[in-house]
């Protein structure tokens, strides 16, 4: 059956947009001061990060005009692909600050924890959009899933990675609920989830350092709970309006990671109450235009990715937000299409292009 | 499609779940920023302060010539940011550095520097040395989070002088005792601050709160001392103490009687309070407002002043003294064996006799019930006398309504009755002053940090006692103590002195104690317009004698005799001629150095002034008294003959005192060696003897000699 595309999802696609806009400024705002002490150029980050958005917007137009149905053969491979190079940076990855997490050399490196996180929702929508009806056997039809989910897991563990690990794990389990795995499974399967991260979380000692601080951060106000007292402080610096833009004063290496991981908050301090609610409505726009995208799919598969990408995004944005504001334990994870980082943005960019693309399609 | 809508049912499950997510993300968010908001913002805000303390300068303390008493001088303290340091991961290194040049041990500076605070004091008050070797370290950015800052630091210049007037100030400049203490508002100031506005990394933040909030400087004072005076009230008690006497304590206050002010207050065993914490600190305080003692004697003014203005008692009045007196069952004994007979109230006076004071004390008594006390109380006595010090004692009054007859008649001769030197002096200066009972104060003048008086102290009149008439009438009694009864060795060539001797055994526990004594002497110069009121008390001396007339007045004699010099009071009579003679008239002495011999003579005679001649041939090349001073009509002025200048005769110098001495000499070429105090005897070589220019003259200096009295 020829289809016919129409236009893609135009309130998704601003959503988006305001999103990355808001990123790029704050990107510049959270790191001009540490990146003029660092690097001796205010605008270091900030001509990197609109250069990855260039980039990202340039991939998102073309995926948009690429046929999502034609990624269904491409699944397989790109899979391969992505477990082959999560190989790969465990041996000759850049290890920075105890983690290896990049492959390339300088700013042309990049995290194949992104590619595997689009490879694996695009290879689970082409999978279960064939298998679905078998996913009631735990052996013939759930099995396997889960087989690739630990191997893929383990392998962004030993970066080690948990943030990422959590959110692919976390993805794939909603996707499997929504593909209609079994509900006692499902069950099943969450409570096993929790448990490996309790486990991941007893058996290195920073996490469990990191975790007891989540409890009690004020116990350890210098060590442990440092980066979550500091985000708090951030945050509950903004108010309702924020100490206005550029007017921060927590991104100044009180913060951690202020461009990245908790640009979040040096937003909520910078925006307010305002600023940060923005973004939280934008993610939950994202979210609904996405979940109707998957709703109103032609297909299984289309529903499937759909709703896939848009968990993805929305995991790792709830995530990130519920460790900025104390809700979660810090992990290392990005705020998508907010925070710096290239392969992320770049890897999130193409994402949403297939969301659009998917739209195109939506009711025929 | 059973399937899709199977998907669909699970896809608006996922939805729900996912937006739920972030409906609880944004309830959190609003509770952080608004219900916690100023609690996070505050705490956020502190954890980015750093404050770095600026002390103010600590005001002058200055005598009432602005003489420095106390002063501020600059000195560093080093200051640690512990976050920096930590974050410059230098910290036993900086430690170790600190640690050798301040010489702490290096363990200790590790702690301070690396507390969980903002700010750190590593040492106060470094030496300027060893602050400019750190600062020049700082400078050299090897010193990362370690700041020199400037404080100040209190010194005394004079050492112990006046030490428990006062006072001294603790490591942060507050005053903890006397003056300082007292006046510790005043003198502080108001410290400054720089608050600081720090990154994490302990950089400044560009254009962040950053405020200099400067100190305002502390207010100077004037005091009432005179440090010339103080100087010379202790340079007597140290001479007491170094006596074979050797009392436990010597204590001497002086007054200007018509203003209250004090113009000395010295107390010994004293202390440095540049180094005070080397000195118990028993000795910190001021015993002369704190500490109440028997006045014994000294106290049987306060007697006859009550007695003669209520007029039971006139100066003509006979008493017998056989000795004792009877009161009740008890006996009172005279301190002169066998008694002084038959006399008048003014020879009583005289005699310091203890029956005459227990009659006069019981006729008050007779009169009205309570009269003596009301004197003693309007005298100022049992109350503290408002002095400008902390830590006033009030003295100790047997509560009236146990009072017996025979403690009125034992508190009319001074025991059985507590009093501090303070208040003691506070009421013979009413004595003095016609009548009224002042104010004692020790600041004059408050002046702020440019020198501008901002409050000036004028003398408080707390109530008139007895009328001035009385008041004259009991001086001219307490002249005759001086001029021929206990106190005789009070007695200051040309001046007339008035006072009261005191010898008091010490109460302790049980009764009083075998050979412990406070002897003390109290009196006024000139009696006729009294410029000072002093009061020496000797405590526990040992040996004999202990009596106030032989230990205290020649004190008093020396003390009050330099301080009328040096107040330039005039003589009023010779000091050969008695008491009783009117004083010749003052005359002002002519410069008649570089004259000759004849035309200075004739000036002098013009002036009323007779000559002395030293030496015999050439111009008059010094002169004693110096021109401008103010001497009675016929004093004796010595010439001193210039002869021949390469071949000088040693001059006589006899009875001159040590500052006239060197004078003479020098005029001569000559140079004085000093030894002792008071006026010239022997000399070495003696006088008339050629030597040649610039030599040495030994000459020994003596106080005058005095008879040995009682009480």
């Amino acid at each position: 059956m020829r289809r016919r595309a129409g236009p893609f999802d135009f309130v998704l696609f601003l959503a988006v947009m305001l999103l990355l806009g808001m990123g790029v400024i704050m990107v510049f705002s959270a790191s001009a001061l540490t990146s003029s002490y660092n690097y001796g150029d205010a605008l270091y980050f900030l001509k990197r990060q609109l250069l990855w958005a260039l980039l990202g917007l340039m991939g998102l137009f073309l995926v948009v005009q690429f046929d999502y149905s034609r990624l269904k053969k491409l699944a397989a491979p790109f899979l391969v692909l992505a477990i082959l190079l999560l190989i790969l940076v465990l041996v000759i990855g850049i290890t920075t600050r105890g983690s290896s997490r990049w492959l390339g050399i300088g700013s042309l490196a990049f995290q194949p924890s992104e590619t595997i996180k689009l490879a694996m929702v695009i290879f689970l929508a082409a999978s279960l959009a064939d298998n679905r009806q078998r996913l009631g056997d735990l052996a013939q039809g759930l099995g396997p899933y889960l087989a690739l989910l630990a191997v893929v897991c383990l392998l962004i563990l030993a970066q080690p990675d948990l943030g990422t690990a959590v959110a692919v794990a976390g993805t794939t389990f909603l996707m499997l609920a929504i593909a209609g795995a079994d509900k006692r499974h499902l069950a099943f399967l969450a409570a096993l989830g929790l448990g490996a991260v309790a486990l991941a979380i007893i058996i290195a000692p920073y996490r469990m350092a990191r975790f007891t601080a989540f409890i009690d951060p004020w116990a350890d106000p210098r060590g442990n709970g440092y980066q979550t007292i500091q985000s708090l402080l951030a945050v509950g610096s903004g108010g309702l309006f924020g100490t206005g833009l550029g007017q921060g004063r927590q991104k100044l290496y009180y913060v951690p990671e202020n461009h990245t991981d908790f640009i979040f908050a040096i937003l909520s301090e910078e925006l307010g109450f305002i600023g940060a609610a923005l973004v939280i409505i934008l993610f939950l726009i994202l979210v609904w235009r996405g979940f109707q995208t998957a709703f109103k799919a032609p297909d299984t598969f289309g529903t499937l990715l759909a709703a896939g990408l848009t968990s993805m995004l929305a995991l790792q944005a709830i995530i990130n937000m519920g460790v900025v504001t104390g809700l979660l334990p810090v992990t290392g994870i990005t705020l998508p299409l907010v925070s710096y980082g290239g392969s992320s943005l770049i890897f999130s960019l193409l994402g949403i292009g297939i969301l659009l693309n998917i739209s195109r399609y939506a009711g025929s | 499609m059973q399937g899709n809508i199977n998907v669909h049912k699970r896809l608006v499950l996922v939805f729900l779940v996912l937006t739920s997510c972030l409906a609880i993300i944004l309830l959190r968010l609003a509770w952080l920023q608004f219900v916690r908001g100023g609690e996070l913002q505050q705490k956020a805000l502190s954890n980015r302060l750093n404050v770095m303390p600026v002390a103010a300068q600590r005001g002058v303390i200055y005598d009432r010539n602005r003489h420095e008493l106390a002063v501020s001088i600059e000195s560093d303290y080093i200051g640690a940011f512990p976050p920096e340091i930590k974050d410059s991961g230098k910290a036993q290194e900086i430690a170790n550095t600190l640690g050798s040049i301040l010489g702490l041990p290096a363990q200790k500076i590790l702690e301070k520097i690396t507390s969980n605070t903002g700010f750190e004091f590593v040492e106060r008050q470094v030496d300027y040395a060893k602050a400019q070797q750190i600062k020049n370290l700082v400078k050299e950015k090897k010193l990362p989070g370690i700041e020199v800052v400037p404080e100040s630091r209190r010194y005394y210049p004079n050492g112990p002088l006046a030490a428990q007037v006062l006072g001294f100030c603790g490591i942060d400049n507050q005053g903890l005792e006397g003056i300082e203490a007292m006046y510790d508002k005043e003198l502080a100031g108001e410290p400054g601050k720089i608050v600081m506005e720090f990154d994490a990394l302990g950089h400044e933040i560009p254009r962040a709160t950053h405020r200099y909030i400067p100190p305002q400087n502390g207010h100077s004072l004037v005091l009432t001392i005179d440090q010339t005076i103080q100087y010379i009230a202790e340079r007597e008690l140290d001479k007491i103490m170094a006596s074979p006497t050797n009392p436990k304590k010597a204590n001497i206050i002086i007054m200007d009687p018509k203003t209250g002010e004090i113009l000395a207050m010295a107390s010994r065993p004293a202390f440095d309070p540049n180094n005070f914490n080397k000195y118990p600190n028993s000795v910190w305080g001021n015993p002369l407002v704190r500490d109440a003692y028997e006045p014994g004697s000294a106290f049987k003014i306060i007697t006859a002043a009550a007695a003669l203005e209520e007029g039971v008692v006139k100066p003509g009045d006979r008493f017998y003294d056989p000795g004792y007196i009877k009161v009740g069952p008890d006996t009172i004994n005279c301190w002169l064996p066998g008694g002084h007979g038959s006399e008048t109230f003014v020879e009583g006076v005289k005699n310091s006799c203890n029956p005459v004071f227990v009659q006069t004390a019981l006729r008050l008594e007779e009169k009205k019930t309570g009269l003596f006390y009301n004197y003693i109380r309007a005298f100022g006595f049992g109350q503290p006398t408002g002095i400008d010090l902390t830590g006033e004692g009030t003295g100790l009054l047997i509560p009236q309504q146990e009072l017996k007859p025979i403690n009125i008649a034992t508190i009319g001769i001074g025991q059985g009755i507590a009093v501090t030197p303070l208040q003691l002096v506070t009421a013979v200066s009413a004595v003095a002053n016609g009548g009224q009972l002042v104010r004692p104060h020790l600041v004059k003048e408050i002046l702020d940090d440019k020198g501008n008086v901002l409050k000036r102290f004028e003398p408080e009149v707390e109530r008139q006692v007895i009328s001035p008439e009385t008041a004259r009438q009991l001086r001219d009694m307490l002249e005759t103590v001086v001029s021929e009864g206990t106190g005789r060795n009070a007695y200051i060539p040309g001046y007339r002195v008035g006072g009261k001797t005191g010898t008091a055994q010490k109460a302790g526990p049980g009764g009083y104690m075998e050979g412990k004594y406070v002897a003390s002497f109290v009196g006024m110069a000139p009696v006729n317009d009294p410029r000072l009121v002093a009061l020496v008390t000797i405590d526990e001396p040992k040996g004999y004698p202990y009596y106030g007339g032989t230990l205290a007045a020649p004190i008093f004699q020396r003390v009050v005799a330099d301080a009328l010099h040096y107040l330039k009071v005039p003589p009023q009579y010779d000091s050969k001629q008695g008491s009783e003679e009117k004083p010749a008239a003052p005359v002002t002495v002519p410069n008649v150095t570089g004259k000759d011999l004849a035309a200075a003579r004739a000036e002098l005679e013009k002036a009323g002034l007779a000559a002395r001649v030293e030496g015999d041939s050439g111009k008059v090349i010094a002169q004693v008294p110096k021109a401008g001073a103010v001497v009675p009509a016929g004093t004796k002025v010595i010439l001193y003959l210039q002869g021949d200048p390469n071949r000088p005769r040693v001059p006589d110098v006899n009875s001159l005192r040590v500052t006239e001495a060197a004078e003479v000499l020098a005029a001569y070429g000559l140079q004085l060696v000093p030894e002792g105090t008071g006026q010239a005897g022997e000399q070495n070589p003696i006088p008339g003897t050629i030597v040649t220019p610039g030599s040495s003259v030994r000459v020994k200096f003596h106080e005058p000699a005095q008879e040995v009295l009682g009480p």
